[in-house]
């Protein structure tokens, strides 16, 4: 056998050898060992080489060629077994990373803003969004913003029918008269309107004021504090009419659909004419069921046209002005709207139920 | 108060049914609560008129009628009575009817005989508990009819809720007059028995000295009457008003009152001494009223007195002494108007309500105090006997709210409710007992006797809204202002998303709690007429509240709560103010985080609420300083600490004394913090800087510092050596135990150097590190670690 073939027949065996070596191969590891083996610069190919220069010249580049094609041979046998080996090594990898993803995330505890919250925001944001301006007043009040600048005069009997907290030892500006705990949010109409006159305005004014009142009654369905939302507009030439197209908008709009109402004559000392607004159950579509009495119809709030004694007691002229005034029971409006059955829920703060009524929709 | 159906129609002849009839009491403003009906119609039994009456050839005691119910054929009826004749008018129960006892009727056979209904007694009518024989009908019955509606046996009670300005409608003719205008039906004149007045009965000595709050008094001796019971159809209209029989004549005076709603009084004239005075009350002077109480008078107190003794608070309650009882032979009556406010004053006082004081607080009908006086009397001497004197009057009643007007324009009403006013609502005014007149756009009204609560045109424009009805006014948005909305107060919702829930607690705490908290430096607020001795005190710190609802948790297998609330504090403040301070508090205890498939579980420490304050302070651009204090009282010394912003303090942080939170039921750590929200400086909205464009430097170096070293003073010194590259700095390590000395701690800092300028290098690196490890064991004699 002459040299060359010898050299052939040699490289022939390598490259086979090699290919075996290859496929065996199974991590990229003992891939890229098997590169340094075969093709490094210590490599068996190379070792090959060596005997090249041993050949006559004329034959040389008959092997230099035949070793070249040995060598594309195995890089690209490498490279083919290589991008393989990367593809079962990325599905090991995926597979060895595998989660189950129904576990629940990492989180911290869950807040949940308190229902009465709520609807205080829902309810003062209507308003906001109506242009009236939010205010508030003293929880601690005294006797001519509660009542007196009311229209509710000592010895009216619907004084009485307020259930007043007194305070013990204080008493007003001049002394004349006991401090109280405010018995509604009526009083903020007195004091937004003194203030707004006081800092040189004109009607119209518009506000809106949510707060805490407070009644010496306690029982399955009252609670000696609760939250009101007050509403009143004074401006030229405002209307019944007016009033009754705030309530329809007003409350189609915090229950989120259109919601029947019906105004029903009252008395407020503070309103005249006075309403009290019942709005189509909320529960059985006005079909009559338990929570209405099988009426039909739900009272939510008294409203009525500003007494003008009470645009008097604050300077505005009655003959120029009205007004429409309404004030609203926040607890009421959330047992209307998410169906809480018991008012001592909101103030029991049992957080079960807090974290359930907390709930965004 | 409660009004039969019955007895409002003895004022105007009502056609509606009584639910009709409540949606229109509901419609002119009277709040129906609820309509009770004791009795119902019995349908199906019609008036029958007997044509014959023949014996059944099978029973003796059994008869065969022809019955005549306005039918072609007449029924033939079985029968078992025996008062009933040809010609005569019975009740006849047709086939299908079910009576009032649960009897239906059937067509059927007795003894071999057809009988197609039944004949009714009293008893089968649910009328009577029994009887004797058939109801025979008057002769003029209409052949028929049902009998259900001929004898009116239909009965409805409403009950209703009259609001304080409708005096006049807290009685039963008031009711009627709304109606009855209402419906365009007129009222029925009052009924008036005739009497003869007896000279020779003395009439009573009265004098009035406080004219001002009694400006009319009429009084009269009715002398021989035998007082029994009152009738019982008198009885059956007073029970179902709500009123329980005394003795005829308190019965008679109680259904005058509920009838045309003027309050009498009877005395016992043999009980009297000498004269009658209505006066005002000398202080201290007694009063042993008819309910038992013994009364101590207060000077201006209206009273009406004899020579001896007050008789009665005017208005109010008479004497028990002088009451009308069984045995009473001789009466005076009095029927009168005192002044409401007067009443009303008095009757607060002594909390003191009666069916009169409730009439007279709200103003009773000056009209009426007369012709009550007569039909009373008619009445007593009728149903009593006795001969009545003539009456001694005291003052004018037509003085009294005689002759207002109101005048106005049209137009003014009409823009007050956003609708016209048509002529035809005049006319219902009118038949409301107003004198309306109207010249164009002028309106002239005068008003009743009757209506204490109509003095100015919106009073006014209220009776005309009720008569064209609320229904009938559109609704329509007004012209909206638009104004820049103040900011939203987010306090409580950044509080809420960082894992807080929000509570809402009661304003007021035990004096108890609030001493747990808070010195008793006697600037609490104080209830005068608390719920309980548990809500008596208005709250000077938001934790007792907070406790209160952690315990409630706890005690409900809750691991561990993290509460929030917004709401205010109360305090004293000098010169007989007060301070209404809004606060935002916080509570934490047991679990911060539950077992969990990646951690766990952890119990929450002072870290944890510390966080939660500072993540809410930096949500409004703030940086709170904690600095420790022992001495706020009810916080644990060693883990309690003001919070301050700037130089102002704005709240305070800690655990909770463990012995009160022992007293809460909670043996574990409690933290509690809180933040005046009042003098928060509000955080300025951050500016832009343009970002750095060099990569900074970080470098760590960790000491041995004395333990209780503070770490805030150690970041200042820190921030004060590093130089002005310094970007950043925080503690990343903090270490005691094996391999750290007794009494020391291993402090890692890492800081950030950078500048906008150029890319710094090691060199600049360690020129800050020296510079910070000279200031450490300058300042702490702290020593790098090893």
């Amino acid at each position: 056998m002459s040299e060359i073939d010898a050299l052939k027949l040699q490289l022939e065996s390598l490259q086979s050898e090699a290919l075996a070596a290859f496929s065996a191969a199974d991590s990229l590891n003992d891939l890229q060992a098997l590169r340094v083996s075969y093709l490094g610069k210590k490599g068996a190919l190379t070792e090959v080489l060596k005997g090249v220069g041993k050949l006559p010249p004329e034959d040389r580049p008959v092997i230099g060629k035949f070793v070249n094609q040995t060598k594309q041979a195995l890089a690209a046998a490498l490279d083919a077994t290589e991008a393989e080996l990367a593809v079962k090594a990325k599905s090991a990898r995926i597979e060895s990373e595998k989660v189950d993803v129904s576990l629940p995330g990492r989180s911290g505890p869950k807040g949940a803003l308190h229902p009465v919250q709520q609807g205080l925001d829902e309810l003062t944001a209507i308003f906001v969004q109506m242009g009236f301006d939010v205010a508030e007043g003293p929880e601690i009040e005294d006797e001519f913003h509660n009542f007196d600048a009311l229209n509710i005069p000592p010895e009216h009997p619907a004084r009485a029918m307020h259930d007043t907290f007194f305070i013990k030892d204080m008493r007003n500006a001049d002394g004349t008269e006991p401090m109280l705990l405010r018995t509604h949010t009526s009083p903020v109409q007195i004091r937004a309107m003194k203030r707004f006159l006081a800092e040189g305005g004109e009607p119209p004014l518009a506000v809106v004021a949510p707060g805490r009142v407070y009644r010496c009654d306690y029982d399955v369905t009252h609670s000696p504090m609760f939250h009101q939302v007050e509403v009143f507009k004074v401006d030229h030439d405002v209307s019944l009419s007016h009033l009754k197209g705030v309530l329809q908008y007003f409350l189609s709009a915090y229950f989120e659909k259109d919601v029947a109402i019906r105004l029903r004559p009252h008395y407020f000392p503070f309103t005249e004419p006075s309403a009290e607004v019942d709005i189509g159950c909320v529960f059985c579509a006005g079909k009559g069921c338990r929570i209405c009495k099988g009426s039909g119809w739900i009272e939510v709030l008294g409203s009525g046209m500003i007494h003008p004694n009470v645009l008097k007691s604050v300077g505005i002229d009655a003959g120029e002005f009205s007004g429409f005034a309404f004030g609203l029971g926040v607890e009421r409006m959330v047992m209307l709207k998410q169906g809480i059955p018991d008012l001592r829920l909101f103030f029991e703060n049992d957080v079960r139920f807090l974290s359930r009524m907390g709930v965004a929709k | 108060m409660k009004i039969p159906f019955s007895w409002l129609k003895k004022h105007v002849a009502l056609a509606a049914n009584p639910d009709q009839i409540a949606d229109d009491l509901v419609r002119l403003g009277h709040e129906v609560e609820g309509v009770e009906t004791p009795r119902a119609a019995v349908k199906g039994v019609r008036v029958g008129l007997i044509e014959s009456k023949t014996a059944h050839p099978d029973a003796d005691k059994l008869s065969l009628l022809k019955v005549n119910i306005g039918e072609a054929e007449p029924l033939d009826i079985v029968c078992g009575a025996a008062n009933m004749g040809e010609g005569d008018k019975v009740p006849v129960a047709t086939i299908g009817t079910a009576l009032p006892g649960g009897l239906k009727i059937k067509k059927g056979k007795i003894r071999g005989e057809v009988s197609c209904g039944m004949c009714c007694s009293e008893v089968e009518l649910g009328l009577a508990e029994d009887s004797d024989g058939l109801l025979i009908l008057p002769a003029d019955a209409p052949v028929g009819a049902e009998v259900g509606e001929y004898l009116e046996l239909e009965e409805a009670v409403f009950d209703l809720s009259i609001t304080p300005n409708r005096g006049d409608c807290m009685n039963v003719r008031g009711i009627a007059r709304d109606l009855a205008a209402d419906a365009g039906l007129p009222l029925v004149e009052i009924s008036m028995a005739d009497f003869a007045v007896d000279d020779a009965v003395a009439v009573p000595n009265v004098s009035v000295s406080a004219g001002a709050d009694c400006p009319v008094y009429l009084a009269r001796s009715i002398q021989g009457v035998n007082v029994t019971d009152s009738p019982d159809w008198m009885q059956a209209s007073l029970i179902m008003a709500g009123m329980r029989p005394v003795n005829g004549i308190v019965d008679v005076l109680n259904y005058i009152m509920l009838d045309l709603g003027q309050p009498m009084h009877a005395f016992d004239a043999d009980r009297l001494t000498g004269d009658i005075v209505i006066r005002s009350a000398m202080q201290h002077e007694g009063f042993a009223a008819l309910d038992g109480r013994e009364l101590k008078l207060h000077a201006g107190d209206l009273v009406v007195s004899d020579d001896a003794s007050v008789i009665a608070l005017a208005g109010i309650m008479g004497s028990g002494a002088t009451g009308v009882t069984g045995t009473t032979t001789n009466i005076v009556l009095e029927s009168a108007f005192f002044r409401p406010a007067r009443v009303s004053e008095t009757r607060r006082i002594y909390a003191m309500v009666s069916e009169a004081s409730m009439r007279f607080e709200r103003g009773v009908d000056p009209a009426m105090v007369g012709i009550a006086m007569q039909r009373a009397t008619a009445m007593i001497v009728e149903l009593f006997g006795g001969k009545a004197g003539d009456i001694r009057q005291c003052g004018d009643a037509d003085a009294i709210n005689a002759g207002r007007t109101v005048d106005c324009s049209v137009s003014a009403i009409a823009t007050r409710l956003g609708v016209d006013i048509p002529p035809s609502a005049d006319d219902v005014l009118a038949r409301m007992g107003f004198d309306v007149k109207r010249y164009g756009d002028q309106l002239d009204v005068t008003v009743p006797s009757f209506r204490h609560d109509v003095s100015i045109p919106e009073d006014l424009s209220e009776e005309y809204a009720r008569i064209i009805g609320f229904d009938a006014i559109p609704a329509v948005l007004p012209p909206l202002a638009v104004t820049r909305p103040a900011r939203q107060d987010r306090s409580v919702h950044d509080a809420v998303s960082g894992g807080f829930l929000q509570v809402v607690t009661y304003a007021f705490v035990s004096a108890d709690e609030q001493r747990l908290f808070v010195a008793d430096d006697g600037m609490d607020i104080v209830l005068e007429n608390p719920i309980s001795d548990a809500m008596s005190v208005m709250r000077r710190s938001p934790w007792p509240g907070l406790l209160n609802i952690a315990r409630y948790n706890l005690n409900r297998q809750q691991p561990g709560v993290a509460l929030v609330e917004q709401g205010r504090i109360y305090a004293r403040a000098d010169a007989g103010q007060h301070n209404e301070t809004n606060t935002l508090a916080w509570l934490m205890v047991g679990q911060a985080q539950p077992d969990t498939w990646y951690a766990p579980a952890r119990q929450a420490d002072f870290f944890d609420l510390k966080g939660a304050v500072e993540a809410w302070l930096s949500l409004r651009g703030l940086t709170g300083r904690f600095i420790a204090d022992d001495a706020i009282q009810g916080l644990q010394a060693g883990q309690s600490a003001r919070i301050l912003v700037g130089r102002t303090e704005v709240g305070r942080i800690g655990r909770v004394d463990s012995e009160i939170a022992t007293g809460f039921d909670m043996d574990v750590p409690v933290f509690v913090a809180e933040i005046n929200l009042d003098v928060l400086p509000s955080g300025k909205k951050a500016k832009f800087a343009s970002l750095p464009e060099f990569p900074g430097v970080e470098r760590d170096l960790v000491f041995l510092f004395d333990k209780h070293t503070s770490s805030d003073a150690i970041l200042n010194a820190v921030k004060s050596s590093a130089g002005k590259f310094l970007t950043n700095v925080r503690v990343f390590d903090l270490y005691e135990g094996k391999g750290v000395p007794e009494g020391k701690v291993s402090l890692g800092i890492r800081f950030t150097l950078q500048d906008a300028k150029r890319t710094l290098t090691q060199e600049d690196a360690d020129a800050a590190s020296a510079s910070i490890i000279a200031a450490m064991e300058k300042r702490f004699g702290a020593s790098l670690r090893g």
